[in-house]
């Protein structure tokens, strides 16, 4: 009982605090307090609700008063919407502490309306991933959407935000049709809206594949998969940066919950290709979204790009996971799920930190391009820090988290590979090459993040002048710098819980997943990991050069700081330094075909006459082929289709009095016969 | 066997990696000497610059920041937790109950993702550059290193080291096998790039892409790290031979069968790097950008290995 009113106090506490944070948007401090705390309050509600389903194994039913008359208000949270609830409050939780300063950039230019947004998206959040009924999911979801929208393009004076914005509402809104059409097919099957009767719905073999499909691509837009990613790194950059922690870090993950819920839940993940589909989306993502994240100049757009890998990284440990349902075998299917939330809950964790270190910076230096930062680590040690921590989580090192889940992704890709359906067999090791190449490339990717960013020289005299930011930033952070040390060296305590959610979503018996210190793929046999061990063993040896230096006198020797770095004998200057573009060059060029790079001279030309024009410049445009190929003849598509049913709309009453007319005979006739 | 004793085990494996790996590079270095008909230096020489070096004051750049100054360090922990995992003296892998073949690969990585650090930490434009390089050599190289190791794996039925050795020492995965011979093969070229020899790295010429992050340390930093890169090197051998040549290895421990496996242990290495001095001396330097038509021919043999394991089972 206690369970569901915490649930309630949450939802109620976001919503208090999306009115107070309006109301008092005259005193912008206020309003930043009243919408920083409630959101912190109802975070930890949220995690207090949550926690108890994990503990019990049970979840809970709510049917609140609806003012809907077909369609039932029920909150329904199993353990699965539980770990959702948990991830979303953890990150929320956060980003209360961080925006509690943040915000306070945004005084005078609606601090209040946008910790109402802020609030009014959380709640909106909570609710899609605990909604038992489909109706009212799809207004919480449009909720959310409109919120995230709003937030998307808050700074309205900046036009590019204006024009993400845009492109977010519509890519937004046609995976939203899908998913309505996806709900529709078993509305039609079941007869009602609740979610409860959709897991019963006995549909045809056709519409199971039609509304799985439907509901994977609609919610694959919100998750930003390639090629429906175009809006994702427009959009989450665009945002205030705590925000920005939400959209990359949980907003993109409820539609994960999504393609679970329908795929796993609804639809029992009867078909072995719908499995190859999402992990062949999801490798494919991943691979090409570091790519593109490599060669970004934008810090935030980098991390963006980066969230499409992730989100790929996730899909393919839940590809592999139906893949093992389907083809009968329960255990692959419960290690894939739980490879696949185990990164879920990882980069909510290390992505909302980035993104939260990134805000950091530009906070100081209000700048988002990397090429003008350098050095910040000494004038911002613990956002350097911290921010060094969530890089080491995102590129897989271990023993931190990022690295345990790819472990259990590799697992569960091995194990895929060693029985079963043919193709399955095949495919496997291939994607196991796949998520190899995604792992260089992040380890690169975030290597130059953190190294462009905080190391070396400063490039600009704002990087120079950087403070580090106020205790309440930093304390957002430091929460999530933990998380990402404790899902890693905790993943033998963490790991079961998990693994209960697969199995519980899956109705599968449970899998060992871990015994004292270590973990291991259902069997030790296959392979063991300890975390916690490599950590202790990792420290320890650290300790082995200190001692042969040590011992070979070479403290006594001291350190002699030099003013600048060796320049072949020239003068020093910070523009030696190797940024960001230079870094990635190397991997422009060998993997010029998967960048679609474009080079172009742009300016005035080779003809005499235009002599004095001014300079010409050799610009390299990335990846606008899916808009140049894909999006580009699907808008002017549309925009002919709209101008031929123009020629209906003709000016002329009669010519309207036609069509009332036809449509009324049309309908008698529909009706009598 | 008990715990205690693997994990003594898996110490003296990193105490003798530590020890040796200097002499190795040492011996290549004086192997391709002469092959050049130089002289050369001593085959001690790489110790007497370690122990010179770390006697030394340090010169560290002021840009630099706390990355820079632990490195050194990091690295160094990095690759005697490596030589603790991998099967070098015993068909078992020492930490098997705490890593298995992919945690190694992903210990490359560390290794990789503070060395590139340090490099961009330190200021210098060539030690970016190197960063730059290293980083991208691992993109080209890692797809092969785990696609032959998932062979193996699967082969084995497992991706613990230990028991990977263990069957084939046993014979249990043949080297009749195409794919087995096709796997090793990738899997060496990928060694190769691995331990920055010739038509990848010039480990040796200043302003490479391993000496590229070094570029800024001196004095007991640049010691250690020489070291570790030394130690890599044997470190990647030793994956090599623990996955492909693990003969000789003792399969019960016993002071007598360990020294045998310290002995066999030399003679693979020092063998692996006669043919690799040999290589690189008919090699000149390869365009980093023309590096991914080697590489792509090593992911190639990879696949052709997978494929035949696919045709076999």
């Amino acid at each position: 009982m206690i369970v569901q009113q915490l649930f309630l106090l949450s939802i109620l506490l976001y919503i208090a605090g999306a009115v107070a944070s309006l109301a008092l948007n005259r005193a912008g401090k206020m309003a930043n307090y009243a919408s920083g705390i409630s959101a912190f309050a109802a975070a930890i509600a949220g995690m207090a609700s949550a926690i108890p389903v994990f503990a019990r194994g049970t979840g809970f039913t709510m049917e609140a008063v609806g003012v809907i008359p077909f369609a039932r208000l029920i909150f329904q949270a199993d353990i699965f919407s539980a770990f959702m609830v948990l991830v979303i409050s953890l990150l929320a939780a956060a980003t209360a502490i961080y925006s509690l300063s943040y915000q306070e950039e945004y005084i005078g230019r609606g601090a209040g309306v946008l910790g109402f947004l802020n609030n009014l998206f959380l709640a909106s959040m909570v609710l899609v991933v605990t909604s038992g009924n489909a109706f009212y999911f799809l207004i919480f979801w449009e909720l959310m959407t409109l919120a995230s929208y709003f937030l998307v393009s808050f700074e309205q004076e900046n036009q590019e935000a204006v024009q993400a914005g845009f492109l977010y509402f519509l890519v937004a809104h046609a995976g939203t049709a899908m998913i309505m059409l996806s709900f529709f097919i078993f509305f039609l099957y079941t007869g009602s809206f609740d979610f409860a009767s959709f897991r019963s719905a006995n549909l045809s073999p056709v519409t199971k594949n039609l509304a799985f499909l439907l509901a994977f691509f609609g919610f694959g837009a919100k998750a930003g998969i390639i090629p429906l990613h175009i809006w994702l790194p427009r959009a989450h950059p665009a945002a205030p940066s705590n925000v920005s922690a939400l959209l990359s870090g949980v907003m993109i993950k409820t539609a994960i919950y999504g393609i679970l819920r329908v795929g796993v839940d609804f639809l029992g993940s009867s078909v072995w290709w719908w499995g190859l589909t999402v992990l062949a989306f999801g490798a494919i993502s991943a691979v090409l979204g570091v790519l593109y994240a490599i060669s970004e100049n934008d810090l935030k757009r980098l991390l963006a790009y980066s969230s499409i890998e992730n989100v790929g990284i996730i899909l393919m440990g839940a590809g592999v996971g139906m893949m093992g349902v389907a083809s009968g075998q329960p255990v692959l299917g419960v290690l894939g799920l739980l490879a696949g939330l185990y990164h879920l809950i990882n980069h909510a964790v290390f992505k909302g930190l980035l993104f939260l270190g990134a805000g950091s910076v530009i906070y100081r230096l209000h700048t988002k391009n990397m090429e003008e930062m350098g050095g910040l680590a000494r004038q911002m040690p613990w956002t350097g820090f911290t921010f060094l921590a969530g890089a080491l989580g995102i590129s897989a090192i271990p023993p931190l988290n990022g690295f345990v889940s790819e472990w259990f992704i590799y697992q569960s890709l091995f194990m895929a590979g060693t029985g079963g359906i043919l193709a399955v067999k095949v495919l496997s090791p291939l994607f196991a090459v796949m998520l190899a190449l995604t792992g260089a490339l992040a380890a690169m990717c975030f290597v130059k993040a953190y190294g462009v960013t905080f190391a070396g020289t400063s490039r600009s005299v704002r990087a120079q002048e950087a403070r580090e930011v106020p205790v309440p930033m930093l304390a957002g952070m430091a929460i999530l710098a933990a998380g990402c040390i404790i899902l890693g060296l905790g993943a033998p305590v963490v790991a079961p819980y998990i693994a209960n959610v697969s199995s519980a979503l899956l109705g599968a018996s449970p899998v060992r997943v871990s015994d004292g210190l270590l973990v291991f793929p259902a069997s030790g046999s296959q392979a063991i990991l300890s975390p916690p061990l490599l950590a202790l063993l990792l420290v320890g040896l650290v300790t082995l050069p200190l001692l042969i230096v040590a011992l070979q006198g070479g403290m006594q020797a001291g350190r002699r700081m030099d003013s600048e770095p060796w320049a072949c004998g020239y003068k020093y200057s910070p523009r030696m330094v190797y940024a960001s573009s230079a870094f990635a060059q190397p991997l422009r060029v060998l993997f010029r075909s998967a960048y679609w790079l474009r080079t172009a001279m742009e300016g005035p030309g080779y003809a005499i006459a235009s002599y004095g024009k001014g300079a010409m410049a050799y610009v390299a445009r990335m990846e606008s082929m899916w808009e140049d190929y894909i999006y580009g003849p699907l808008a002017r598509g549309t925009v002919h289709l709209g101008k031929r049913v123009q020629a209906l709309q003709m000016g002329n009453v009669r010519l309207y009095c036609v069509y009332i007319i036809v449509t009324l005979v049309a309908l008698l006739i529909a009706t009598v016969r | 066997m008990a715990g205690n004793k693997l994990l003594l085990i898996g110490l003296v494996q990193a105490l003798l990696v530590l020890v040796v790996a200097p002499f190795f590079t040492g011996f290549s270095r004086t192997l391709r000497a002469k092959l050049h008909s130089r002289k050369g230096p001593g085959i001690l020489q790489n110790y007497r610059d370690i122990f010179k070096l770390i006697k030394r004051q340090e010169v560290v750049p002021a840009q630099a920041s706390w990355v820079f100054r632990f490195t050194p360090y990091i690295v160094m922990a990095t690759t005697l937790l490596m030589a603790m995992i991998i099967p070098i003296l015993i068909l078992q892998s020492p930490l098997g109950m705490a890593a298995d073949l992919i945690a190694v690969v992903y210990l490359f990585a560390v290794f990789r993702f503070f060395f590139a650090l340090a490099g961009l930490d330190s200021g210098s434009g060539f030690a970016g550059i190197g960063a730059s390089r290293e980083m991208a050599l691992a993109v080209l190289v890692e797809p092969t290193i785990i696609l032959v190791l998932f062979v193996v794996a699967l082969l084995a039925g497992s991706t613990d080291l230990g028991t990977i050795s263990q069957k084939v020492a046993a014979g249990e995965i043949s080297y009749y096998s195409p794919a087995v011979w096709l796997g090793m093969a990738a899997f060496a070229i990928a060694t190769f790039v691995e331990t920055g020899k010739l038509p990848f790295d010039l480990a040796e010429a200043e302003q490479e892409i391993q000496e590229g992050p070094l570029t800024e340390y001196s004095g007991r930093s640049l010691a250690i790290l020489k070291w570790s890169l030394y130690m890599k090197q044997v470190v990647a051998i030793a994956l090599f031979l623990a996955v492909f040549f693990p003969f000789g290895s003792a399969a019960v421990v016993s002071a007598s069968s360990l020294l045998v496996s310290v002995a066999t242990f030399l003679l693979k290495v020092a063998g692996f790097y006669v043919v690799a001095a040999l290589l690189e001396n008919g090699m000149a330097r390869l365009l980093l950008f023309k590096t991914p038509a080697v590489t792509w021919v090593a992911f190639g043999i990879a696949l052709l290995s997978f494929v035949f394991y696919l045709a076999n089972v």
